[in-house]
């Protein structure tokens, strides 16, 4: 355990005492607080105002949530950038666009190269090859090298455009791969303008060394130039394992935290946040592997699921899938002419007389569910199951996000009808703040739960989930009818609604 | 077109027709330098064996910065080429091409591919499990699409000749006919089935 981790966990264990502290003082236990030792009892002494404070809130989830990064701008970065290939440059004994290639095959991971070269003297070759600074075997392009100890009054002819140059007029890299200058400079040209995401490579097949900026920077001038760099920060950026680019649509600000983890990330510029590790949206309990998965799965299946599920049912006799296109409940099916009712999937001979069954509710259907297609339609039923509470929260916090110029309008008008100052309705705000964070939570903990295994691990979730569900709509109710309840009451809820969240959140955190 | 493209177009025909290989041919479709026609001979050794393929080769504007556009004219049963388009599944001909590479040095790798398939890299993923699952059937397909399009000498397996007789008997063209009965391993009964019901 790091320095950093012990001291976050006791300043956990000190925090809980805190809100111990709080019930006991209020003499409040609606939460059951019995498995926390009870400790410095009032020791110290704050209102109750301080309890429901911003700071107070944001103390508390510091403990869990905290995480600390950095906006930067394109400048700072390419400042942090430069930094790092002086570093590797020094570490390897290469020049600094030598460096750069190093760095972009390794993430820019200064700390994983040095250990590497630390392993044995190879290493080094093996660092090099691998980022295409030299070619794998020297003797490979034996007959090339060959061109080289030439005079320079010789002729060397172009590997892509096959005409003869005299030597002053080819160039190669590391790998001695000789070509024209025309030949560079068009290869050059095209691999900017294509956008060049994997670097730019030696145009000789099967070879696997890049073009350093100093040896593209030769042959590019104006527009191309400046598009090149534009390309190398960004996949700089992108490679970099401390950046990320805002999500924000044309917000040049680049995030940087010191150690990467699936965390809250908040551009201070244009406000939009996104998890630091995967760049969706923050999406705590969930880890990111799984939510990317779960998203993928929403944008493929979400749509013909539902309308399958909502318009089809399965042939009683052969499961083909069928779609109902009249309002006849007499359904023969097109496949292998079973007759049966649409509303009770029974055989249709007992709906023509008298004895109309289908009305009555049967306590046990006697559908087989062995069958592939029932399992299918099963598996369909659990994702939908999760899929219709996971849109059905997104679809609360919508609606919740236009929930503060309500509030806002609400406090006002308050004052006007001089219920109470300013000062004494800003509760509601951070209630609604909270209930915005919690719901959040709530609603990441779907995917987790659709993708979970079974076992008592499963079943603790789902209870902390189900607990966690019933206080955010207790503290959306109380929150939409503010009017009818007192101040204590909705922070009680706020504070009820947070602890379930940061209950639940722990593991996750933990991990 | 640009001047590089071209030149070096006039270059690789030189080349070839000098360098004297029976097995490969490149021509011009017409005067213009960015649409070629080639061919090559099915390697020994696989069902593809001494068969004729044609390819349509297409240059783009950027070549030899960008790769030729080649797909098979003649209709191939391959894991890496379509049995309906002819489209080519190959990394040099995609982000693997280099500029060094040649049409030449293409359609070497072509023959390269004929002779050994990657299916698990796929262009035609109905040939491609069946190359995994049932080689006999595979094999047998491969070798009587050859003799079929490709003029690949010997004599035709005699199921796969009857069987194709009896289908375009039923009134179904040849070419869906032998599709349908390749698809379906040389089931007779799958294969009408599946050719009624579409």
């Amino acid at each position: 355990m790091s320095e950093e981790d012990s001291r976050s966990s006791e300043d956990e264990t000190s925090e809980d005492e805190d809100i111990n502290d709080y019930y006991n003082n209020n003499e409040d236990d609606f939460i059951d607080n019995s498995d926390v030792e009870r400790g410095q009892d009032g020791e110290e002494i704050m209102t109750s105002d301080y309890y429901s404070s911003n700071e107070y809130i944001r103390k508390r989830m510091q403990e869990l949530e905290y995480y600390d990064y950095q906006c930067l701008t394109g400048t700072e970065v390419e400042e942090k950038l430069a930094k790092d290939t002086e570093t590797t440059a020094e570490l390897l004994n290469i020049s600094p666009p030598l460096a750069q290639l190093v760095l972009l095959a390794n993430k820019w991971k200064i700390t994983a190269i040095n250990t590497r070269l630390k392993l044995s003297p190879v290493e080094r070759g093996k660092l090099l090859v691998e980022s295409g600074v030299i070619a794998v075997l020297p003797s490979h392009f034996k007959h090339r090298t060959e061109h080289k100890k030439l005079s320079l009054k010789s002729a060397v002819s172009c590997g892509v455009c096959f005409d003869v140059f005299p030597v002053s007029d080819v160039t190669s890299l590391s790998c001695k791969h000789m070509f024209c200058r025309q030949c560079w400079t068009q290869h050059i040209d095209f691999t900017v303008k294509e956008g060049m995401n994997a670097g730019i490579p030696c145009m000789e097949n099967d070879c696997s060394v890049l073009c350093p900026i100093d040896f593209v920077e030769q042959f590019l001038k104006g527009d191309s130039a400046r598009l090149y760099r534009d390309h190398l920060f960004r996949i700089s950026v992108t490679t970099h394992y401390r950046c990320r680019f805002c999500p924000g649509v044309d917000c040049p600000v680049v995030l940087f935290a010191e150690t990467p983890k699936p965390r809250r990330v908040t551009c201070k510029r244009c406000k939009m946040s996104c998890c630091f590790e995967c760049g969706n949206e923050y999406h705590v309990p969930t880890d990111c592997e799984t939510i990317k998965k779960w998203l993928v799965k929403c944008a493929d299946d979400s749509e013909t699921a539902n309308y399958i599920s909502a318009n089809t049912k399965d042939c009683p006799a052969c499961h083909i899938c069928i779609e109902k296109n009249g309002g006849c409940n007499h359904i023969q099916c097109s496949k292998c002419k079973h007759n049966f009712c649409w509303m009770c999937l029974g055989d249709w001979k007992a709906h023509g007389n008298s004895y109309y069954e289908c009305s009555k509710y049967k306590e046990n259907p006697t559908m087989t569910n062995s069958s592939q297609q029932t399992q299918a339609r099963e598996a369909l039923k659990k994702y939908l199951f999760y899929f219709h509470r996971w849109e059905n929260h997104s679809q609360s916090l919508r609606l919740e996000s236009n929930a503060r110029l309500k509030i806002q309008s609400q406090i006002e008008e308050k004052m006007n009808r001089s219920e109470g100052t300013w000062i004494d309705w800003q509760y509601l705000l951070r209630a609604g703040e909270l209930l915005a964070k919690c719901r959040n939570t709530l609603h990441y903990t779907y995917p987790l739960a659709y993708y979970a295994g079974g076992g008592s691990e499963k079943a603790l979730f789902e209870y902390q989930q189900a607990q966690l569900e019933v206080e955010i709509e207790g503290l959306a109710w109380k929150l939409e009818h503010a009017g009818e309840y007192q101040r204590g009451e909705v922070e009680n809820q706020m504070d009820v609604c947070e602890k379930r969240t940061q209950t639940l959140l722990a593991r996750f955190v933990a991990n | 077109m640009s001047s590089i493209a071209t030149t070096r177009i006039q270059r690789e025909l030189k080349d070839i027709k000098e360098s004297n290989n029976q097995s490969i041919k490149i021509e011009l479709k017409s005067d213009e330098f960015n649409n070629l026609r080639g061919e090559i001979v099915g390697p020994s050794g696989t069902p593809y064996q001494d068969g004729m393929y044609k390819l349509s080769i297409k240059i783009p504007e950027t070549y030899p910065f960008n790769p030729p556009i080649v797909s098979f004219d003649t209709r191939i049963w391959h894991p890496n080429i379509s049995s309906v388009t002819g489209a080519i599944c190959l990394d040099i001909l995609k982000d693997q091409w280099a500029a060094a590479l040649t049409l030449r040095t293409v359609l070497l790798s072509l023959q390269a591919l004929l002779s050994a398939a990657e299916p698990d890299d796929p262009q035609d993923a109905v040939v491609a499990k069946q190359y995994k699952d049932n080689q006999k059937a595979f094999v047998k397909t491969a070798r009587f699409w050859a003799q079929y399009y490709a003029n690949a000498p010997g004599p035709r397996d005699t199921d796969c000749v009857e069987k194709l007789r009896k289908a375009s008997e039923m009134g179904f063209y040849k070419d869906i006919s032998l599709q349908a009965l390749s698809t379906h391993s040389w089931d007779l009964e799958n294969a009408i089935q599946y050719l009624t019901s579409c």
